[in-house]
């Protein structure tokens, strides 16, 4: 039987969310045998050649050609999954979208005009109809070997969409929001890798995204209780899922 | 007569780039190593934010090294504060870095450059190479455990805070790797030996400058002064005065050279320029097993970066055993401080070479301004400089050959296109 191929594509991102392909290390070697990984920049000279089963995604959309590449992608492939915050929710670099473009390229750079960039860093999905999403900033390991064994046989991959106070409570690890007024994003956010942050004691800063239906409004106001002012809550919401964070706040306001 | 090599998309590195080459009448006529990486613009979005935001944010410019942007910043931010740290909480920082520089160089030695000695496009595409592959993977998943230890998970570890770490791994968490880890240093000097048996270009740059930072007891990782084969030495802060970064058009990464008369120079960061400055920091088996395998020092060849990043996987091994073992939990996992606000300046030694971050606070620790330098666009120049050597010496041969010749020295530096684009990451 032929092999299912993968395309593995990059488009702005720190490369980590690939690595956590290869940081398949024990599986790395089964996922070969059950999938032709066909075409992956990073690790491999093979050439571009569709069609794909599966295209996964990794990076947000931020310059004009990107913009073209992703429709290109989307045609080569049956099905697309985004791997990562940036393809998923714009990423830490969609900070840029409540910011000057300008501004932000005569701070770095000598030559600013030489730099073209969109003024904004979107998600995959806004560009393309994706099929799945993998949140986190990185995504999980056996999140990932679970959706691609999930879309190898036919199924709905188990991921699940709730919260992180949902792991912390399975993990016995007492609330920090409660014990220790800390300011954490857990209420709110995705569950997915394990409460790393809350059982090294600190609050977590939101890696997997807004779960769904997050009441945001709710813990904002908590936080403001526990003495922060309303800028400082909202630099909390502003880091690697910023983009998805404030779409949900202002959905939620709609309801 | 015009002749012109390009590579559109360099495959096995990290991020996105690509080199032109134009020779013209039997001379080259433009040489660009170009890297076309989206801006990120982190630099201008850290302006505002709070300080410990600074070690979560840059760590996300490269998911291949993000301790080394956890070192440098903290670092910077405690000279900022005036901490000072522990003991025992240096020593974890350390062993956090050797999980790091095992993971990396595993990651490039074995499934980015090795390919290339074998005529494989990949690490998975001949069972030929399926031993070595797996070594690497075994030294990966050794790194990878250190750091998931440490740090809660390999990529974008989450525990390093300002005056240590939000909190630190008992005793035991660390001695179970142990067994695992003596294995790992045993199969690292098999493959320091392999890696120098590899069949190398030949080619020899008569005049590289190394830099690096070096210490007077240990080889570098957090700590130490810049220094280089030409004379360089000097405290963290005045290196970054004698650097000069400077925008060419045709790529999104700012290159840079040290400034010398009218001239700014090229020159190299990463494993061959600190083997070289630091080699007799090294344990003696370590040493020994370099003189048996034939290496001569200083390495003037930089495909042979692949023998210097054999070398430091080993050392890293070696050092992570030795921490280990005298590694007794600390009281506390941090000290405490006050924010205040000031400017510094620090580097460490980042898998690819010295990483240079620069952090203006303010009186509550808010960032006012910050410039990052990654080791690649350090190296940027430098590569050109190798290009040029290599395609002189071999102008006459097909294109197909000084194409793939050309990819092969590139690779060589392991280049992280994604944090080149420094500023524009």
């Amino acid at each position: 039987m032929k092999r299912p191929r993968i395309g593995i594509f990059k488009f702005t991102s720190c490369d980590g969310c690939q690595l956590s392909i290869l940081n398949l290390e024990e599986e790395i070697l089964d996922l070969i045998e059950v999938f032709d990984i066909a075409y992956f920049r990073e690790a491999s000279d093979r050439p571009l050649k569709a069609p794909f089963f599966i295209a996964l995604v990794e990076g947000s959309i931020t310059t004009d050609r990107q913009r073209r590449e992703i429709v290109e992608v989307r045609e080569m492939a049956r099905y697309l999954i985004t791997i990562g915050a940036c393809a998923t929710s714009g990423g830490i670099q969609a900070l840029r979208n409540w910011a000057s473009l300008t501004a932000y390229k005569n701070y770095i750079y000598p030559s600013p005009d030489a730099i073209s960039a969109l003024a904004t860093s979107t998600p995959v999905s806004e560009h393309v109809y994706v099929d799945y999403e993998l949140w986190g900033c990185p995504i999980n390991r056996e999140a990932l070997l679970e959706t691609l064994v999930s879309f190898l046989i036919g199924k709905r991959p188990t991921i699940p969409g709730y919260s992180l106070c949902m792991e912390c409570k399975h993990r016995s690890i007492p609330c920090i929001l409660v014990s220790t007024a800390e300011p954490c994003l857990g209420p709110i956010t995705r569950a997915g890798c394990g409460a790393i942050c809350i059982s090294f004691g600190r609050p977590c800063y939101g890696c997997f995204g807004p779960k769904e239906d997050a009441n945001i409004e709710s813990l904002l106001r908590h936080f403001e209780a526990l003495g922060l002012n309303q800028k400082d809550c909202l630099l909390l919401l502003d880091k690697m899922n910023s983009y998805a964070y404030r779409k949900a706040h202002i959905e939620q306001g709609r309801r | 007569m015009k002749k012109t090599i390009r590579v559109d998309y360099l495959s096995r590195v990290e991020g996105e780039g690509g080199v032109t080459i134009e020779i013209r009448d039997g001379a080259v006529s433009k040489l660009n190593m170009k890297v076309f990486e989206a801006p990120r613009f982190f630099e201008a979005f850290l302006r505002g934010r709070p300080y410990p935001d600074i070690i979560d944010f840059t760590a996300r410019i490269c998911g291949i090294c993000p301790v080394a942007y956890q070192m440098s910043s903290v670092h910077a931010i405690e000279r900022i504060f005036g901490v000072g740290i522990e003991r025992p909480i240096r020593d974890l920082r350390r062993l956090l870095y050797c999980g790091e520089w095992i993971q990396s160089h595993a990651l490039h030695v074995y499934f980015l450059q090795g390919p290339d000695f074998y005529d494989v496009e990949s690490a998975w595409a001949d069972k030929r190479y399926l031993p070595v592959a797996m070594r690497g993977l075994n030294l990966k998943k050794i790194g990878n455990q250190i750091i998931t230890i440490i740090g809660g998970r390999a990529i974008h570890p989450i525990s390093v805070r300002v005056g240590g770490f939000y909190r630190t791994p008992g005793r035991r968490d660390l001695t179970s790797l142990l067994p695992d880890l003596e294995r790992a240093y045993v199969e690292s000097l098999k493959g320091i030996k392999w890696a120098s048996s590899l069949p190398f270009n030949g080619e020899t740059l008569p005049d590289i400058e190394y830099v690096s930072l070096r210490h007077p007891e240990e080889y570098p990782m957090n700590e130490g002064r810049v220094v280089s084969n030409r004379g360089l030495d000097m405290e963290m802060d005045g290196f970054s005065e004698c650097l000069q970064e400077y925008q060419v058009g045709y790529s999104t990464a700012l290159h840079s050279g040290i400034k010398r008369d009218s001239s700014i120079s090229p020159y190299i960061v990463g494993p061959i320029s600190r083997l070289n400055l630091n080699h007799e920091k090294l344990p003696a088996e370590i040493r020994g097993v370099i003189k048996e395998s034939g290496i001569m020092l200083p390495i003037k060849n930089t495909e042979m970066g692949i023998i210097a990043r054999s070398v430091e996987i080993a050392y890293a091994l070696y050092e992570a055993i030795r921490i280990i073992k005298d590694y007794e939990m600390p009281d506390r996992a941090f000290t405490d401080f006050e924010p205040k606000g000031g400017v510094a300046t620090w580097i460490t030694e980042a898998p690819r070479g010295m990483l240079i971050h620069t952090y203006e606070l303010d009186d509550r620790g808010y960032v006012k301004g910050c410039n990052i330098i990654p080791p690649t666009s350090q190296n940027l120049g430098h590569i050109e400089k190798d290009l040029l050597n290599f395609i002189e010496n071999n102008i006459g041969k097909p294109s197909y050959l000084l194409k793939k010749g050309s990819e092969r020295i590139i690779r060589s530096y392991d280049p992280c296109i994604s944090c080149s684009v420094h500023l524009l990451m």
